[in-house]
């Protein structure tokens, strides 16, 4: 149970949150499931494309924070924690689905995303500032990047996440993080120009 | 520019309508609510009680092992190969004896301690209280450690399981006393080590071999494991390569490190052990693995 007087609120850190939550604070984890859901939900989709193993996933995710909340280390930010585990999960389920995996399943799942995109009926004020033709190309060549620089571009734009924790995170050093960083921007900026 | 790159994806990816389903969402938040329910608190204060106890224990059998050779005054004669080690400079002798054997001095004992587990978020005290030495700098480092007179005799079984431990050659004890030498020198030779882990290649083959277990560079790993380095050198922040490696969720990386003997058990600054660590970043494997060997 919470301590007396140890009420869950909105502006509260991740951190506290998740602190929180070790305490029995069940309102806390909510408030944080619904602070990073989508982000979390975006980093997986994009990276499989396919959302009923990203929601599979998401399930695995958010069971893993939930049971290993107490064993969370403020030493490091929650969201680093956070996307650790949602990207070793994703890297297990792409092992073990690979040999099931063929090109064609990829690539009708890309074809959902910009389906889905280019059919997105709330158009918001961004909609305007954006065409949607080319917020659908720049997803789609997003989830066309190579995997690593996919994920490297992922962790940065929905974990907001810096270079060096990406870097921690997927195993890789620095500079190779930021390589990675620099050709996904370089072969999204190309699609862009393409739309311009 | 890459940050107005970053942007419009940003609100591309705003306008993408799929979501996770509410099925899911719903099952989450009935599985943390139940497991909020538990009365985890309570079970974690009650798993410090026997930490507590098992670390007074241990520390009473070190003691009972080392008294008698402290006040011997005519410790039995040695062979050549044990006697070897006290001989040896003490800037490098007692790190490595400290590390290997948990007899050797009550601070690795209580850093190795089975029960050393992070205690729940919501709990700090307990880890103050029961690892008191948790914050304490590395042993390699320590000035106090170099600056300590020759280690007790100790027995071949001890030296034996010293030496199957760390197995400090020659050469690798001029490795560690080129970083002992660093770290002495007032010019705080952690720092450069530490920063040149992200920005460049490590110059010292502790850091090398740190950074390529972290990064799973396994070719360049056995490479330097073949050569002269202390395979649980730790950095500034008392993190060795296992741990790293642990941590990275380098799954090769830790396997090939035990199978050259790094010590499982050997936590950081902060008391968080290769286990912990694996644990917190949720590799399970790992986790397997650094139990089967002795991890706690």
């Amino acid at each position: 149970m919470p301590d007396a007087g140890d009420s869950t609120v909105a502006d509260d850190s991740d951190e506290a949150l998740i602190g929180r939550y070790a305490r029995g604070d069940a309102a806390a984890f909510e408030l944080l499931y619904r602070r990073h859901e989508m982000r979390v939900w975006r980093y997986l989709q994009r990276n499989l494309r396919d959302a009923a193993t990203a929601d599979e996933l998401m399930q695995e995710v958010w069971f893993a924070v939930a049971r290993d909340a107490s064993r969370y280390l403020p030493s490091a930010r929650f969201t680093t924690w956070l996307f650790s585990i949602a990207h070793n999960r994703m890297i297990d389920s792409i092992r073990a689905r690979r040999r099931h995996m063929n090109l064609e399943s990829l690539e009708r799942g890309s074809d959902e995303v910009t389906r889905q995109l280019t059919a997105d009926p709330s158009a918001s004020p961004i909609a305007a500032a954006i065409a949607r033709d080319e917020a659908a190309a720049l997803i789609r060549a997003v989830e066309e990047l190579p995997r690593e620089q996919r994920e490297a571009f992922l962790l940065l734009v929905e974990g907001d996440l810096d270079i060096e924790e990406i870097a921690r995170i997927t195993g890789s050093s620095f500079e190779t993080t930021k390589s990675r960083l620099r050709y996904a921007r370089t072969k999204l900026r190309q699609t862009l120009k393409e739309f311009a | 520019m890459s940050e107005d790159l970053d942007e419009i994806y940003r609100r591309a990816s705003a306008l993408d309508p799929s979501r996770p389903s509410e099925a899911m969402r719903r099952r989450v938040l009935e599985h943390a609510a139940a497991l909020a329910a538990r009365p985890r608190p309570a079970a974690n204060r009650a798993r410090w009680r026997p930490a507590i106890f098992g670390t007074l224990a241990a520390a009473a059998l070190a003691g009972l092992l080392v008294i008698p050779r402290v006040f011997n005054p005519h410790p039995p004669a040695e062979s050549a190969d044990t006697a070897a080690p006290a001989k040896a400079p003490p800037v490098v002798a007692p790190p490595p004896l400290a590390g290997a054997s948990p007899f050797a001095s009550p601070p690795p004992l209580a850093g190795a301690s089975p029960f050393a587990s992070p205690p729940p978020l919501g709990s700090p005290p307990p880890l103050a209280g029961v690892s008191p030495f948790a914050g304490a700098p590395p042993l390699a480092d320590a000035p106090s450690m170099n600056a300590a007179p020759a280690p007790p005799p100790i027995s071949p079984p001890q030296a034996a399981a010293r030496s199957r431990a760390v197995a400090p050659t020659d050469a690798s004890r001029k490795a560690d006393s080129r970083v002992d030498a660093l770290a002495q020198s007032g010019a705080a030779a952690e720092n450069p080590i530490a920063s040149a882990q992200l920005s460049s290649p490590p110059t010292d083959p502790s850091a090398a071999l740190r950074r390529a277990a972290e990064t799973g560079d396994i070719q360049k790993l056995r490479v330097i494991l073949g050569a002269e380095v202390r395979i649980d050198a730790p950095d500034a922040r008392g993190r060795t390569a296992l741990m790293l490696a642990a941590a990275g969720g380098q799954d090769e990386s830790v396997d090939v490190l035990l199978a050259h003997g790094a010590d499982p058990n050997a936590a950081d600054a902060n008391g968080t052990t290769p286990l912990k660590a694996a644990l917190a970043a949720d590799r399970p494997a790992i986790a397997a693995a650094l139990r089967r060997a002795g991890a706690r």
